[in-house]
């Protein structure tokens, strides 16, 4: 797709989400012009931009809803909950539109009447807008006719025609003869015009098809010493066969200053000359008026020709000759003009061309269009504008404040990673690193005075391979610094958390500094004066990020076995020191960038949140209910892939919540209740957990109803029925095939029940609990991990294998005596703090048909699992440590081993198998 | 691009923008027999054009472009 | 010497489509996506040759833009086209009146583009 497109599609997306936004808060705003002001803007805009691209269906819609925003920005039109309606389904068929365009690069389908059905709806509203305002609105000022152009006579016109040589006029006679129109522009630009950045003499060259154009000054010149050069004192006018359109389309900028008309070919036929001199031809008129009657042009060419030749050139005679020659070579057929000429040659008086009857054009004068302008105002230099020359300078400072302190942090952020404790081999290399940092902060700062004792401080630490005489110059030199600097460098000089300090690493080219610091630091600021701070990065190459430090992680798992080895195998306990001390180093390292990777991961909830006040009020409206939604907590943050697992769980609890929770506004007044129900969804962030908590203050869940549902549809059995807890029978809305409603609605309905939103928690191993008091309301709490990347599992062993449990799934690891696990039929159990607790052996579960092993002290290892809402004791061999891993979904036919969430490699090599412990119970 | 200034000449170097307009209106007040040298000038804004037609100083020599000179010579009344 | 070009408008598929036309037509291109941004980047030294505003945009408008513009030491002078839409036509009076020099009427082909552009840089 080209990326024009894909841009317009990336952009389109994120206006349809503001206006949707947008039209929301209006509901509650319904007057804030602001508001209004910033609906209007990105309709328009996305108008703006559907139009670079064939999509007629979506401009046509767009066009009717930006021309509805604009009768409402200008007051013409209320917003109401119609206009709210009819905007918000029009910009759900645009994202449609543009959902075909991104999977198909073009529309294909017939969307024509959609679209069409559409704009007309919006349209409707708009034009009940303005007949509203024509009855309302004052009747129209009187409208002045428009003051008659200043050329619209052709006598003026003819006069100024004169200003052309004869030679061009007669050029310009003979195109309108072969066919050309031809055009007189009187072109007369405002005298502020300049501080439009117009260029006059430039228009006036560039015109199209020019004939023949002057120059000449408006008013007389004034002495030089009083002229203003930016006050434009210049007239135009010009011959041009263009058309009148393309003449129109050209001065439009300066319509108001130019006349455009019409020239008739005849009218370039002026004689020019000398009146004086030469005798009056009274015989030569009469004789060529007669070969005109007789048609005998040819004679009469001669004897024109013969006259000439006797005459001056220069007089006004010999003109009037040539341009009956040359009418009689184009134009032999315009007996009137010929005869009009002979006529004006015996009275030596021009051609009265308007009295004649006009050929082949009328006369007509075209106002390039009516609409006049205001003469632009001048801008004085000191207009309320933000005097230019003030803000570089005060941000110059603001630049060279911030990065001092910047200076600053990184001199105490080597004092940070002087104190980290690192193996011997590197000390000496991160000591040269440092002082060439200290050394170009020093230069930077201009500090230049304590740069020989920081030269022997450094070699005071080289030679003694100790870190302390820097240290000690550190110290003492931001000591000497400003009381900001002291608070700043204990602030930073905590070695476990390096990532905060804005400082550069040990391994940057700090030297680089010393060149030019001013300058680069200036640059910098710059930059973030205009650019932009966050970037979009395709999800793929997160995603081999994510791998890659997967993958790293692993590998460095395997330094340890290495350490064992080098001292068990190879003997060589020194080696397996220094192996063991770097690999506290690479742990750290890819610990930190793991973490680093799962931040870009990570995603706000207002990401699924932003869908929720559209899809509340849509549903509410259709049920005829009242409700407002209650956003908390949309900045909480979680991995990409819970986010996104997230959304459609939640979509259907609103929904339930909105057809089965909430009561008509008539039922909850009656009830006691405000008519107008609260659905509030806050996010929190607990530790490692993102909590999901959606209240409402409906009727909640009545236990008995869900009881007698449940016994009806064999859920429970009698005696179940009679000792179920109220509590407990009301999460018997997350069973398979339960659902409350009575008549299956086509909201929430669908044949499907709170058992998918369960299970799609689980899946991403969230767990959902409920809490609900009849009459006041339901409050359904969902916990979700932060992240998905990192499982922490515990590992068992089960006949001499091991598995993996993710410790979500583990309450608690306990041996119990053999002699306590009672049989009941054939299920095992046993008493765990009063409760029972059913027991499993793993072995039995997956089909191994070994006994699990009890310790020396016949005790059974039981690892209690939560299972739903149960605790199930695992029987297994033995317990060994947690780790964390990066949990791999099986692939190909592995993939159909349900019992297994997935494998993950382990630092010596070895596969783990890591169980899941849902499907295994079932 | 620029306006050169040799004594009592001045030429016309490419295009003459019409910030160029008010150097060339300051200097022209100052001398009584200037010339000006149009031969390497390709463009001049209105405003220069309007400062040469109010100061009609003497032309020592025409842009290239016929066309230009054209519009020129008719608005210094050199036609 | 090519010319330098600061197109100034809130949509990025609009920069994108206007950007691409001038480039490809050897014109030098600079964005701002608001009235603010430009100007800011005007104070800071950038010196284009044109400058083509939309109207409608965050923070700044093009009218204030242009009003800004010219107070501006350096750019009295400076040709501004305004980008207007078709139904903007009282937007294009009132861009002149703030002191634009003309107006362009979205959406516009390369062609037409490129052909006022050089009616309004002498030299383009």
């Amino acid at each position: 797709m080209n990326p024009l497109l894909q841009q317009f599609l990336t952009e389109a997306r994120d206006f349809l989400q503001t206006i949707g936004e947008k039209l929301l808060q209006l509901e509650k705003a319904p007057t804030d012009a602001a508001l209004i002001a910033e609906l209007f803007r990105v309709v328009h805009t996305l108008k703006g931009n559907s139009g670079l691209f064939e999509f007629p269906e979506m401009t046509r819609v767009l066009h009717a809803a930006e021309d509805l925003m604009d009768a409402v920005r200008n007051n013409k039109l209320a917003y109401s909950q119609e206009l709210a309606d009819s905007l918000l389904d029009a910009m759900d068929f645009v994202g449609m539109l543009c959902d075909e365009i991104e999977v198909n690069g073009v529309l294909g389908g017939n969307y024509a009447n959609e679209s069409t059905r559409l704009s007309d709806s919006l349209r409707k509203l708009n034009v009940a807008a303005k007949v509203q305002t024509e009855v309302t609105a004052p009747p129209p000022e009187h409208i002045s006719t428009p003051e008659p152009p200043r050329l619209c006579l052709p006598t003026e016109s003819l006069a100024q025609l004169q200003l052309l040589p004869e030679i061009e006029r007669m050029q310009a006679y003979r195109l309108g003869i072969q066919g050309a129109t031809l055009h007189w522009i009187v072109y007369t630009p405002h005298p502020e015009c300049f501080f439009q950045g117009e260029d006059p003499f430039f228009q006036a060259q560039q015109t199209p098809e020019l004939l023949w154009g002057s120059v000449v000054e408006r008013e007389p010149w004034p002495k030089l010493a009083a002229l203003d050069a930016y006050q434009c004192n210049l007239d135009f006018y010009m011959l041009s066969a263009a058309s009148e359109l393309s003449l129109q389309e050209y001065f439009r900028y300066m319509a108001e200053h130019t006349q455009i008309q019409l020239v008739s070919p005849q009218w370039l036929i002026v004689p020019t000359g000398d009146l004086n001199g030469g005798p009056v031809y009274d015989d030569f008129v009469n004789d060529a008026l007669a070969l005109l009657q007789a048609g005998d042009l040819q004679r009469l060419s001669r004897i024109a020709e013969t006259m000439l030749e006797l005459s001056s050139p220069d007089l006004w005679l010999a003109s009037a000759l040539r341009w009956l020659l040359l009418i009689l070579e184009l134009a032999p057929q315009q007996v009137e003009v010929l005869q009009a000429l002979l006529e004006s040659i015996s009275t030596l008086q021009p051609i009265a061309w308007d009295s004649l009857p006009s050929w082949p054009v009328a006369n007509t004068v075209v106002a390039a269009t009516p609409a006049a302008s205001p003469p632009p105002e001048q801008n004085a230099p000191d207009a309320d504008v933000p005097d230019a020359t003030d803000a570089p300078i005060s941000a110059t400072v603001t630049k060279v404040e911030s990065s001092r302190q910047l200076l600053l942090e990184t001199i105490a952020t080597q004092q940070g990673i002087l104190t980290l404790p690192l193996a011997e081999s590197w000390s000496i290399g991160r000591m040269q690193a440092a002082a060439n940092a200290l050394g170009g902060c020093l230069h930077a700062l201009g500090a230049q005075e304590h740069l020989p004792t920081l030269e022997r401080a450094s070699a005071q630490a080289l030679a003694a391979k100790d870190t302390a005489p820097l240290l000690e110059f550190i110290a003492q030199f931001l000591l000497s610094q400003s009381p900001v600097a002291v608070e700043t460098a204990t602030f930073s000089s905590t070695p476990s958390t390096p990532s905060s300090a804005p400082a550069p690493r040990i391994d940057e080219p700090a030297p680089a500094l010393e060149h030019e610091p001013e300058v680069k630091f200036n640059r910098r600021s710059e930059d973030n004066l205009l650019g932009a701070k966050s970037l979009k990065v395709d999800q793929a190459k997160i995603d081999r990020l994510m791998n890659l430090i997967g993958e790293m992680v692993v590998s460095k798992n395997a330094l340890p076995y290495l350490a064992g080895r080098a001292e068990s195998v190879y003997q060589v306990r020194e080696l397996s020191r220094e192996i063991k001390a770097q690999y506290a180093v690479i742990n750290r390292i890819a610990e930190e960038m793991q973490d680093a990777i799962m931040q870009v991961r990570m995603m706000p909830v207002s990401f699924v949140f932003q869908r929720f006040p559209r899809l509340v009020r849509d549903i509410s409206r259709r049920l005829g209910k009242e409700v407002n939604l209650i956003l908390e907590g949309e900045d909480t943050e979680a991995d990409k892939n819970i986010i996104e697992a997230l959304g459609d769980p939640l979509i259907h609890i609103i929904r339930n919540s909105l057809d089965h929770g909430f009561e008509l506004p008539e039922i909850r007044r009656q009830a006691g209740k405000p008519a107008v129900g609260t659905l509030s969804i806050r996010a929190i962030q607990q530790s490692d957990r993102v909590i999901i908590e959606i209240q409402d203050d409906g009727k909640g869940i009545d236990p008995e109803v869900v009881k007698r549902k449940a016994y009806a549809k064999g859920l429970l059995d009698e005696v179940a029925l009679e000792r179920i807890s109220d509590q407990d029978a009301m999460h018997l809305i997350f069973a398979p095939g339960f659902s409350t409603a009575d008549v299956v609605s086509d909201l929430s309905g669908r044949g499907v029940g709170m058992d998918v939103v369960r299970t799609a928690i689980e899946n991403v191993n969230g767990v959902i609990t409920l809490d609900s008091t009849p009459g006041k309301g339901t409050l359904l709490q969902l916990s979700l991990p932060l992240s998905m990347a990192v499982t922490n599992v515990m590992l068992i062993e089960s006949n001499g294998l091991v598995f993996g449990v993710p410790m979500d799934n583990v309450v608690e690891t306990v041996r119990i005596p053999r002699s306590n696990i009672r049989s009941i039929k054939h299920a095992k159990a046993a008493v765990l703090r009063g409760s029972i607790v059913p027991l499993k052996a793993l072995n039995a579960l997956l089909c191994i048909d070994v006994a699990p092993v009890a310790n020396a002290d016949d005790e059974l290892a039981v690892l209690v699992v939560r299972f739903g809402h149960e605790s199930v004791g695992l029987l297994v061999d033995n317990f060994r440590e947690t780790v964390d891993i990066i949990l791999k979904p099986m692939n190909g036919v592995l993939s159909e081993l349900s019992v297994y969430s997935g494998s993950a490699l382990m630092g010596d090599g070895s596969v783990l198998m890591v169980l899941n412990i849902k499907e295994l119970l079932q | 691009m620029s306006l050169e200034f040799k004594k009592n000449q001045v030429a016309f170097k490419d295009s003459i923008s019409v910030e160029d307009a008010e150097t060339l209106l300051e200097w022209l007040q100052k001398k009584a027999n200037a010339k000006v040298d149009l031969s390497a000038c390709t463009h001049l804004h209105a405003a220069n054009l309007q400062v040469l037609m109010a100061a009609r100083p003497n032309i020592s020599a025409w842009p290239e472009d016929s066309r230009f000179t054209r519009w020129l010579k008719s608005a210094l009344g050199q036609i | 010497m090519s010319k330098t070009i600061l197109i100034v408008d809130d949509s990025a598929t609009m920069i994108m489509s206007v950007k691409s036309n001038l480039e490809m037509n050897g014109f030098k291109v600079e964005t701002a996506n608001d009235g603010l941004q430009a100007l800011n980047k005007l104070k800071a030294g950038s010196k284009p040759d044109l400058i083509i505003t939309d109207i409608n945009m965050p923070n700044m408008g093009g009218l204030e833009l242009i009003k800004s513009v010219r107070a501006l030491p350096g750019f009295r002078f400076t040709p501004i086209l305004t980008l207007t839409t078709e139904g903007q036509a009282e937007k294009r009076d009132e861009g002149k009146k703030a002191g634009a020099t003309g107006w362009l009427v979205k959406p516009i082909n390369g062609v037409d583009l490129i052909k006022i552009i050089k009616q309004v840089l002498p030299g383009a």
